[in-house]
């Protein structure tokens, strides 16, 4: 745990030094809306796993298909014959001659 | 099913489109056939169980309870403050019949949006792996 932290009760009373009626949900709310932009910055880093399909190109990066809500993916890995992990390259110029749209 | 690479960085690569992520591969067995040969690019030849290891840097989870804490580091926490504070002296300054009040309000609010604006940037640019100091020393060359 860290040292020190903010839950959102004491959010709301520090708030409510300055607006003693501000409805708690609005407070919510707005701290929700914080997050969202926080989360363009590089706070949380993750990793999930995904199965592959033979001859499927697209891999939907959404809540829908892995429990995961991505920014950005920085790397990717890909297992080998022995289990490993093994990191793969990223296609900078990704305009290859096929294209398969599952 | 399990991969048959031995090795995929000689082979596989990922790109990003949109919200889609696309794996896609140079192997090929059929030296003659129409854009599926070796060393052309072509979708994943296999099922491999949980054959992708994806990093990446994840949306904060949302808050729903007053006993939750931010999804987001510590020393965001009291910006957070600062970003309803101001968010909450812009509704004073509209719903205010009196000038007098919406300006100070307004004035507020730019204070905290400024020292939301402020920490965020400081913290959010910084980087967070938990390392720092130098890489490599450097010594002169006296010779």
């Amino acid at each position: 745990m860290a040292v020190h932290s903010l839950t959102i009760k004491k959010i709301i009373s520090r708030v409510r030094q300055a607006f003693p009626n501000a409805p708690e949900n609005y407070i919510m709310n707005l701290v929700n809306e914080a997050i969202v932009e926080l989360g363009k910055y590089a706070t949380k880093i993750e990793y999930a796993k995904a199965t592959t399909v033979a001859d499927q190109q697209w891999y939907t990066l959404s809540d829908a298909n892995a429990g995961v809500e991505i920014n950005k993916v920085f790397r990717v890995d890909f297992m080998d014959s022995s289990g490993t992990y093994v990191k793969i390259p990223r296609l900078v110029n990704n305009e290859i001659p096929t294209m398969d749209i599952d | 099913m399990a991969s048959t690479y031995k090795y995929p960085e000689d082979y596989i690569s990922w790109f990003i489109k949109g919200n889609h992520l696309a794996i896609v591969t140079l192997k090929g067995n059929d030296s003659t056939s129409t854009h599926s040969k070796y060393g052309q690019y072509k979708p994943i030849d296999e099922a491999v169980t949980n054959g992708i290891l994806i990093h990446y840097q994840a949306e904060p989870n949302a808050v729903s309870a007053i006993t939750d804490t931010p999804d987001v580091d510590n020393v965001f926490h009291t910006c957070l403050i600062d970003y309803v504070k101001a968010r909450l002296y812009q509704d004073k300054a509209g719903s205010s019949a009196d000038a007098g009040i919406s300006g100070v309000s307004m004035n507020l609010a730019a204070m905290h949006e400024g020292k939301w604006n402020e920490a965020v940037k400081r913290n959010g640019m910084q980087k967070r792996d938990k390392t720092g100091g130098d890489r490599r020393v450097a010594m002169p060359d006296f010779t």
